[in-house]
């Protein structure tokens, strides 16, 4: 049995380089000799494959929900699906057929099990892709990817950790990185699950602050433990992130200053050749 | 009514920066109400030089979670078989629930032969409302940390918004294109999309357009941090066409603004201009197309 360490990096705010310090920690990690995997989770937006210089070619596995299909001969418009869909997702005009909104639905299946004359079936939907990518003999990039207009990403994020994890065990890494989307929503939830690690990254804003106490709440509640990395450490004030680190007895792990260097590899897709932590 | 939403795929852009700016400036001259979209991570009242301070807070509750009674429940599993989520499994003949990933849906309570699943209400945001920001107000909402149904709590605030009388709607969204987005744009009549001209914010500048562009959704594009790397700006700028709407340049001032809480359009500096020039491009675009 491989014993893989799971990290996660999310942050709450966007924009505060999560999947920089993804790939600046990985290139830590492989500097020392580790292997590691890093699973971009950040479906509706993954850009850690952009970081790495890479494209997203040929997917490795395809991430499908199921949605509801109505058959106009079964259907008596008897208005039940409509009445007990709690996602809103389908809509009946007066003496009209049902109407599903694919946008609005989870796919939760309740229509076609309640429906009282099989009038619904169902249809499968490509709602992600997962791509892998080798970067270097001990370095694979798992990333996911919505497919389309698609209300509920949770899946996609859990699929692509679980294949990153299959990955990571098969290949004998040491590490698996998860590198989360913004927010604290469903799809950050489930990357989060069952981490060793957080890193919770912020700036040294008043926004990354506010945003810092909601990310560290969360990963309270899921029971994950944190720390802290401050990027762009130099260009604001970092009393009110060192007040909130003591006060949620959280360390701050590492401090990073701004650096044109870093700024100009992260544009150019250049950023597995920076080492900046030590 | 217009309703106006500023929406990016990456975060840290510049939406909030943006959309405080839009409410302060068109509010000289009209009604209008503010909405903050990210019900995750909300940051429009702080843009908008407002601290935590609230004219009205709500508890809300968007979402419902099952409860089991276990005396009632025969433990023939249904449940766990009809849960699209993965959210029930069944321990030792009983139902057990992972609170964070069910969706709500209610399909267990349903398929429950014994009536043994009632689904309850989940306290799962704060509404937070202040009511004259300098003339207009603005409906914000927490969700709590934890909680799911982002895009439900969207639909709530927007619904609120609407007990004020305004002729324009500013709408802060969300990174990304997810439920809350859709939840946002399926409300909306033009889009303001920003970006910075890196390849990350112009792959996630492209991601939500496909978004906007399902709904069919006339749009504007705004480069921020533009001089950060001019050649790709223009890129992107030729990519926008005549969607382009104008570009604001890197100044880090704007966080020294944003500390001492004064938004960017009551300072001095020429990111105000810029986005002055912005906002008249924008209002010629709304003529034609809203």
């Amino acid at each position: 049995m491989v014993d893989v360490k799971t990290v996660a990096i999310t942050g709450g705010k966007g924009g505060v380089g999560k999947s920089t310090v993804a790939i600046l920690l990985a290139n830590k990690l492989r500097k020392e000799g580790k292997k590691v995997v890093l699973a971009d989770c950040d479906v509706e937006c993954p850009n850690d494959y952009l970081l790495l210089g890479q494209e997203l070619n040929k997917s490795a596995k395809k991430v499908t929900a199921q949605f509801p299909k109505l058959i106009k001969e079964k259907c008596q418009k008897c208005g039940l699906c409509v009445e007990k869909c709690r996602s809103r997702a389908i809509f009946q005009a007066p003496g009209q057929y049902p109407i599903f909104l694919e946008e609005l639905c989870s796919g939760c299946g309740l229509c076609w099990h309640l429906c009282p004359y099989q009038a619904i079936s169902i249809k499968k939907k490509t709602i992600g892709e997962i791509f892998k990518n080798k970067i270097t003999d001990n370095f694979y990039l798992v990333t996911g990817q919505s497919v389309g207009v698609v209300e509920e990403s949770g899946p996609i994020v859990s699929q692509t950790k679980k294949l990153a994890q299959e990955l990571a065990e098969k290949m004998e890494a040491d590490y698996l990185l998860i590198d989360t989307a913004v927010g604290l929503h469903c799809g950050v939830i489930r990357a989060l699950m069952g981490v060793d690690l957080a890193f919770a990254v912020t700036e040294p804003t008043p926004l990354g602050a506010h945003d810092l106490r909601l990310i560290l709440k969360l990963l309270s509640i899921l029971g994950v433990r944190a720390k802290i990395i401050l990027n762009q450490a130099d260009l604001g004030a970092k009393e009110p992130i060192v007040k909130i680190a003591q006060e949620k007895k959280t360390p701050i792990e590492y401090q990073l200053p701004y650096s044109k260097e870093l700024a100009k590899a992260y544009s150019q897709g250049k950023l597995a050749k920076i080492n900046i932590f030590s | 009514m217009t309703k106006i939403a500023v929406v990016s795929g990456k975060g840290g852009v510049g939406k909030s920066m943006l959309s405080s700016s839009l409410c302060l400036y068109l509010s000289q001259n009209q009604k209008i109400a503010a909405v903050d979209g990210d019900v995750d991570a909300p940051n429009l009242h702080l843009w908008l030089g407002l601290g935590e301070s609230w004219d009205e807070e709500k508890e809300i509750s968007v979402f419902e979670k099952p409860v089991f009674d276990l005396e009632k429940c025969t433990g023939c599993g249904k449940c766990a078989q009809i849960c699209a989520f993965g959210a029930l499994e069944m321990k030792k003949g009983k139902p057990s629930l992972n609170k964070f990933i069910c969706e709500g849906c209610g399909a267990c309570e349903e398929i429950c032969p014994v009536g043994a699943i009632k689904m309850k209400p989940v306290e799962g945001a704060k509404i937070r409302i202040k009511k004259d920001v300098g003339g207009f107000p603005l409906v914000s909402a927490q969700l709590y940390p934890g909680q799911t149904g982002s895009g439900k709590v969207v639909d709530e605030i927007l619904n609120r918004a609407e007990h004020f009388s305004y002729q324009t709607m500013v709408i802060d969204a969300p990174a990304g294109t997810g439920c809350p987005v859709i939840a946002v744009l399926k409300e909306t009549d033009f889009v303001v999309l920003v970006t910075e001209p890196t390849p990350s914010g112009f792959a996630d500048l492209k991601r939500a357009l496909g978004v906007v562009d399902h709904f069919g959704l006339p749009f504007g594009i705004v480069i921020n941090k533009w001089d950060l790397n001019p050649a790709y700006a223009k890129k992107v700028a030729h990519f926008a066409g005549h969607n382009f709407l104008g570009k604001i340049s890197y100044n880090q001032k704007i966080f020294s603004a944003l500390a001492n809480l004064e938004p960017v359009m009551t300072t001095d500096l020429p990111t105000k201009q810029e986005m002055k020039k912005i906002f008249l491009r924008l209002l010629d675009r709304l003529k034609q197309d809203c």
